[in-house]
């Protein structure tokens, strides 16, 4: 069934390979790239490809607007643009913590306002925030501004999701473990660190780039899969590694949350 | 055990904070407080204590954080326990708020607290010791319906406290998550909620909920003095955990929220291991 698709970040990794998969399929797509000319691989009535800067709101607006008079409307928006930062919490500056921000939540935020009316018009739709295994669980070393980034999208996705339940439009927060893109190469941004721990994990994601166990092809296609169900989860893992980290990391929360259970309680009147 | 600290506390003129800076001044802690108005702080805290410095701080502004950190070094030598306290709450759908009304929730809610984690733990990195408590809220753990941006901040203060406390260990630090649930402090007043100011009819659940939440105001379960004293108890444990809810409510919310997550991973699974090569 052919549908209208609202991707951003669509010039590389699993934005791009979404294009490429949903116009194999018969469906509109309306891309967005800072630069409309790093999407010139795809063409076709059925495909828009849009300039846009997330953090502008004037910009994103004239995109979604652009999107419902070529295509008449929205059926799917896939927030996918995003970053990684890592470096020392102390060491990452305001000025770099804020950009990974611009783009991770305040450019995400910026497409849910501006394409919530349309949805709301039409009751229908499905928003998909892409964040990362990283939104749920903190075990990465140095990676505190980015899972900050992403456990913010998390959060957000949560309370969408009921506020926008009236309407009968949904939203969806997939949480992607590590998958073979650019995210840990020419993406991302490295603040140098003198922390030991810091040092070892940037190295270790060094060494990890090229050797992901996630299959980006396949990420996706597991995402157009959820994005068929009448009933699509609010969270959505996609790779095996994340199977693994997540309900080991949910077990310690739990196991902790019952030992601290009386300092916990007894706070109440 | 010398139980004598040195406490940093942010946004203390009320709620929490201020509960939390009397406790302290009153068994000889030496306090150094942040609010937005140093007077406001002065009257509310009443103590003329040599161990309590008030500090006007716009927590948003990294320099303005420096030097409140530096006041406070310069005054007790050292800070023992910083409490990345000040926060508010923000409603509204993601539709009702605006860019602008958004980021400034984020400039107290979450990039103070990283101004204020930056500054202080060069010093605690020197002494190889601290405790670092990030104030999140059960709304960190579980959104609440028409309190989406505010959930996005206290997630984030969430997951950044989850990666900090590994980071910081090798230097003997510790850093702790406190999420409160409904505590009787005026975080629901008009006063201190941030609203949106151009509602949509159309979001009547979220109308509904905030009437909820309205009508809860002055009848919360918590009671703040007591939230106060179990932080005071965190800080003095060998071993204190990286998550503590506070409350009846935060136990049993983040209790279900847990187990819920658990099931619907499980239900996805197939699906999720699907895409390895």
């Amino acid at each position: 069934m052919s549908k209208v698709w609202f991707v951003t970040g669509a010039s590389k990794g699993f934005g791009r390979i979404l294009v490429s998969q949903l116009l194999a399929q018969g469906n509109k797509v309306a891309a967005t790239s800072r630069d409309a000319a790093s999407l010139a691989e795809f063409s076709g009535n059925d495909f828009l490809p849009l300039t846009v800067s997330l953090t502008s709101e004037e910009s994103v607006k004239a995109a979604i607007d652009k999107t419902i008079s070529t295509f008449g409307k929205i059926d799917v928006v896939v927030n996918n643009a995003g970053y990684g930062q890592v470096g020392a919490l102390e060491e990452v500056s305001d000025k770099d913590a804020r950009e990974n921000y611009n783009v991770n939540v305040f450019g995400l935020l910026n497409v849910i306002r501006q394409v919530m009316p349309h949805l709301r018009e039409q009751r229908s739709g499905h928003i998909i925030n892409i964040a990362s295994v990283g939104g749920i669980l903190g075990g990465f070393p140095g990676w505190a501004i980015y899972c900050s980034t992403k456990f913010a999208v998390v959060g957000l996705t949560e309370g969408l999701r009921e506020e926008i339940k009236e309407f009968g439009v949904k939203a969806t927060v997939v949480l992607p473990g590590y998958f073979r893109t650019s995210f840990l190469g020419a993406d991302l941004s490295v603040t140098e660190s003198k922390y030991q721990s810091v040092k070892d994990s940037i190295q270790w994601h060094a060494d990890l780039d090229g050797k992901q166990p996630g299959d980006p092809e396949k990420g996706v296609a597991a995402i157009i899969e959820m994005a068929k169900s009448e009933n699509p989860p609010l969270n959505f893992l996609i790779g095996k590694d994340a199977t693994e980290l997540v309900p080991e990391k949910l077990k310690g929360m739990l196991d902790e949350i019952n030992e601290w259970k009386d300092l916990s309680v007894n706070t109440v009147f | 055990m010398d139980n004598k600290k040195t406490w940093f506390v942010t946004g203390a003129s009320k709620g929490l904070g201020l509960s939390l800076v009397k406790q302290l001044l009153a068994t000889g802690q030496s306090v150094a407080a942040t609010s937005r108005n140093a007077a406001a702080l002065k009257e509310a805290v009443g103590s003329n204590s040599n161990n309590f410095l008030p500090l006007q701080v716009d927590l948003s502004d990294d320099r303005s954080v420096a030097l409140a950190i530096q006041s406070a070094i310069d005054k007790f030598g050292q800070i023992d326990v910083a409490v990345n306290n000040a926060g508010y709450g923000i409603g509204g759908s993601i539709e009702e708020l605006s860019d602008a009304v958004t980021r400034t929730s984020f400039d107290i809610n979450v990039f103070g607290t990283l101004n204020v984690i930056r500054h202080v733990l060069p010093f605690m990195r020197q002494k190889r010791s601290g405790h670092i408590i990030n104030i999140s809220s059960i709304a960190g753990i579980t959104a609440n319906t028409g309190w989406s941006i505010y959930a996005a901040t206290k997630y984030a203060i969430t997951g950044l406290t989850d990666v900090l406390a590994q980071d910081v260990k090798e230097f003997g630090i510790h850093v702790t998550l406190v999420a409160p649930g409904a505590f009787r402090t005026s975080f629901l007043t008009a006063e201190s909620l941030v609203m949106t100011d151009t509602p949509i009819a159309d979001y009547t659940a979220i109308r509904n909920s905030h009437a909820k939440y309205a009508g809860m105001d002055g009848a919360q379960a918590g009671d703040p003095d007591k939230a106060a004293a179990a932080m005071i108890q965190l800080v003095n444990m060998p071993e204190p955990p990286v998550y503590l809810l506070l409350g009846s409510d935060a136990y049993q919310r983040g209790l279900n929220k847990l187990e819920q997550l658990a099931v619907a991973f499980k239900a996805t699974e197939s699906l999720t291991k699907s895409t390895d090569y």
